[in-house]
Order: C-alpha cells, then sequence, then structure tokens
C-alpha cells in the first residue's frame, strides 16, 4: 500500500496550471468575442453614417428625379427611423449586417436633421435603390429618398400618364410598369390582389387597410413606398422645415423691401406658417394645398419673386 | 524552500508574466483599431464635407430658385442668406458641418471683410456657422446673387463665389 494515489495522480504544480491556464485562455477568448461585438458594432455605426453621406448627392436642382444604386458588401438591413424632437426633427438610420449567417445585433442610431428617408421599417439585401424627389409646397422644402431593396418588385398599373413617364424614365430595376405575378401591386384605378390602392384624384394611398393623405407626387411615392408611421413622422418633420422657411422667407421679403422689392406675402406666409405647426397628421394636409396656391400665386405676380 | 514550492513559485511568475504580455497585446490592438477609427472617422467627414459642397447651394435655405431668374444652377440667394446668417443658430446641427462659409472671388475686395447687416453688401465673407475649427476645408465654385437698386428699381446682380464647408 505504498502508492495508493489512484488514477488522478496529478501534482499541484499541475493542477494549479491547469485552472490558472484555463482562467487565462478563458479571459482571452472573453475579450476576443468582445473585440469581434465591438467591431460589428462599429461595422454598422459606420455604414450608417457612409449611408447618410452618399445621401448628399440625392440633393436634386431642377432634376423631377433621380436614382441611385447603392451596393453593400453583405447582406444588410438598414432601419428607418424618425423622430420630432427639436428644430427639424431627426432621421435616424440603424443598420445590422449578416455575420456568420445572424443579423447583428444593432442599437447605434445615426442621425441626420436635413434628411427625409421613406421607406417600409427595414429594407434588406444587398442592392438598394435610393429615388429622390423634391417636395415643394409651394417652394422647395426638401428631397424625399425612397429606399427600396432590390429583392422587392413593385408593379405600377394603370398608372397615370406622368407617372407611368416619370417611373420609365427612372429604369429602376425594380420597378415595372405592367401587371406582374409577383412583387407589391400598386394599382391606381383598382383591381383584385392590388397591396396598394392609388386614389390620384381624392389623393389618398391605401395599404394594409389604413388610409394615407397626400399632395403632390413625391407625397404620392412616399405614401406608396414607406410605413404609415414613418409617413407621418416624416411629414410631421416635413412641416418642421416649412415653418423654418417660411420664417426665412419672411424675413428676405422685408430685407429685400429697402431695394424696393415689395412681394406683400408676410401674412401668407404668417398662415402657412402656423398651419404647418398645428399639422396633425395626413389628413389635415389638404388645408394646408390651398394656402400654398395662394402663396404661389402671388409670388409669380410679385415685382420681386422670393424664391 | 522545498524544491516542489520552488517549482509552483516559478510557475506562479511565468503565468502573471504570460496574463501581463497578454494584456499588453490586448492593448496594442486596442491602440492600433482605435487609431484606425478616428482616421475612418476623418475619412468620412472628408467626403461628407466634399460631397455635401458640391450640392448645398441646391438646398432650399440656400438656392436662388426662381428668385433671379429660371434654371440657375448652384446659384446662392445672397439675400436669403443673410436672413439665414441672423437665425443661424437653429440651424447649427442641421448640415452636421462646424462651419460654412461663402466668399465673394469676382469682382474681387482688396481686404477680408466680413458680412453683417450693416457691411452687407459691401463685403466678401458671409460666414454662416462659425464654430472655431482649424481643419480643413472642401469648397465649390457657385453664383452669389442679390436684389440691389439702380435709380430706385431694383435689379439682380450677380457675382462669383466660393462655398466652402470645414471638417475637423
Amino acid at each position: 500500500m505504498k502508492n495508493k494515489r489512484g488514477a488522478l495522480d496529478i501534482s499541484f504544480a499541475w493542477l494549479f496550471a491547469i485552472i490558472v491556464g484555463g482562467f487565462i485562455l478563458f479571459l482571452a477568448v472573453y475579450a476576443a468575442i468582445k473585440l469581434i461585438g465591438t467591431e460589428q458594432t462599429v461595422q454598422d455605426a459606420k455604414t450608417g453614417k457612409e449611408i447618410g453621406v452618399l445621401l448628399n448627392p440625392l440633393e436634386t436642382s431642377f432634376e423631377s428625379g433621380k436614382t441611385s444604386l447603392l451596393t453593400m458588401p453583405v447582406e444588410t438591413r438598414i432601419y428607418n427611423k424618425c423622430n420630432n424632437q427639436g428644430t427639424f426633427g431627426r432621421q435616424i438610420i440603424q443598420v445590422s449586417q449578416k455575420s456568420f449567417s445572424k443579423w447583428t445585433e444593432t442599437n447605434i442610431n445615426v442621425g441626420f436633421s436635413n434628411k427625409y428617408l421613406f421607406s417600409e421599417g427595414y429594407a434588406e439585401g444587398k442592392k438598394f435603390y435610393l429615388f429622390s424627389k423634391p417636395f415643394e409646397f409651394p417652394f422647395k422644402v426638401a428631397d424625399l429618398i425612397y429606399v427600396t431593396s432590390s429583392e422587392d418588385k413593385y408593379c405600377f398599373i394603370d398608372a397615370p400618364e406622368e407617372i407611368f413617364g416619370e417611373l420609365e424614365d427612372l429604369k429602376q430595376e425594380n420597378i415595372f410598369l405592367a401587371n406582374c405575378s409577383t412583387g407589391v401591386k400598386i394599382c391606381f384605378s383598382g383591381g383584385s390582389g392590388c397591396k396598394v390602392n392609388v386614389n390620384y384624384n381624392a389623393k389618398y394611398v391605401e395599404k394594409n387597410g389604413e388610409r394615407i393623405y397626400f399632395e403632390g407626387d413625391s407625397l404620392m411615392y412616399a405614401a406608396i413606398f414607406s410605413d404609415k408611421e414613418i409617413y407621418e413622422c416624416q411629414l410631421k418633420r416635413l412641416m418642421q422645415r416649412i415653418e423654418q422657411l417660411t420664417l426665412l422667407y419672411r424675413d428676405k421679403a422685408n430685407f429685400v423691401s429697402r431695394v424696393g422689392c415689395d412681394s406683400n406675402l408676410n401674412s401668407d406666409l404668417m398662415q402657412l406658417n402656423t398651419l404647418a405647426k398645428n399639422l396633425k397628421g395626413s389628413e389635415e394636409i389638404y388645408n394646408l394645398k390651398n394656402v400654398a396656391e395662394d402663396i404661389e400665386y402671388k409670388n409669380d405676380l410679385a415685382k420681386c419673386r422670393i424664391w | 524552500m522545498k524544491h516542489g514550492q520552488v517549482k509552483i513559485q516559478q510557475m506562479a511568475f511565468m503565468l502573471i508574466a504570460v496574463t501581463l504580455f497578454l494584456a499588453l497585446v490586448l492593448i496594442f490592438i486596442l491602440v492600433i483599431k482605435f487609431s484606425g477609427l478616428k482616421e475612418g472617422a476623418r475619412e468620412l467627414e472628408e467626403r461628407n464635407a466634399m460631397l455635401l459642397v458640391s450640392r448645398l447651394a441646391n438646398s432650399p435655405e440656400f438656392s436662388c430658385e426662381e428668385s433671379f431668374g429660371k434654371n440657375k444652377i448652384n446659384c446662392i440667394d445672397a439675400d436669403k442668406l443673410m436672413m439665414l446668417k441672423e437665425n443661424a443658430g437653429k440651424y447649427e446641427d442641421f448640415w452636421g458641418v462646424p462651419n460654412i462659409e461663402v466668399r465673394k472671388i469676382f469682382p474681387k475686395i482688396e481686404s477680408e471683410k466680413i458680412c453683417t447687416l450693416n457691411s452687407y453688401p459691401d463685403c466678401n465673407i458671409i460666414r454662416l456657422l462659425s464654430k472655431n475649427v482649424g481643419g480643413f476645408d472642401a469648397s465649390n465654385f457657385v453664383i452669389l446673387c442679390r436684389k440691389d437698386t439702380y435709380e430706385g428699381e431694383p435689379y439682380d446682380k450677380c457675382e462669383i463665389a466660393k462655398i466652402m464647408v470645414s471638417y475637423s
């Protein structure tokens, strides 16, 4: 019975080395996992910012609209969020990318005050189409950007001539101008299987059983391509910008009157300002339309045009 | 001290050394990573400034629209810009850049004169946002138009200018 230590004949030195070594390895693996997670978060934030930067060239001058293609190296989800806080509200972009067959968790918000994106809650894919169109009410307020994934097809059925022509000129590969078997059907004169119904004369879009009101083609596209929640939020942001632009044009009208330029637009501009400030939802946009048309008419006839 | 105890002590020192080494390697990696991150952020800012400056003149707060006739691209309305400057506080974070200014370059004025409501239009620099930055800038040529008067009648006066966007 001289040597009865059994099968686990491990000295204290070995036991110590195994425990401490294991601990060191655990720390190393933990640090590596954390580092990869941080790297993914950084990548998501960087991509979000890059997307925002690449939206700058979509600012239009005299074009009625333009489109560009955004290609990502990996499968990406672009989340579109919006808030109305502050003077102009914020456009928030969140990006999640596929890594080892899983979507990265994202809570990094990249925000912009001067961008207005319209899309579903998120657009997913590797290729995205960015179509922009100016929103004028009656002066140019902003360029609206419609984000769609190349994987989502849109079929515009019985579109009015000007819409048909514009979409045809865009040559955006995920937009079709005839009936198609797959994809989202957007019908302008009813029909079966229509996911989106547009009443171009009464100026509303019906989707998911909800009605979204618009004025002008740029807001019509916005209503077609985006969720109601995003549309309403962005519409309020556009009204916030109108509020500031009316003040700016009022100030300008007063400023140029020193050189004999009278426009008599002040009271109308302030009326538009108040209406824009108090807009609750898209169903009220019709009230602003008449004032905007009056202002446009007066500006056209003014001695010096203010815009 | 027994031979076994010496061995354990040696191993403990060795393990501490290995841990320290790994910690140093980790710190080294983090330093490289974060310096790359800073560089990446600067590149993004540079690209943002370059793309922004090429389109800024067409944004509603700057653009001439049809005040000075139709179809003027890259045209800035100086009167509107002066009013915007008066309310610049609201627009501080609007374009995401710390400084925007428009410099008149032709016809040339010998000395630099910043525009205020008192000095306008006999000045050559409209500084819209002016957070003090000693960084870089991106610029683009534009037309700078304003309403002026001759014998009591208003007319359009357009000059050549440069719009500059700073980034740190």
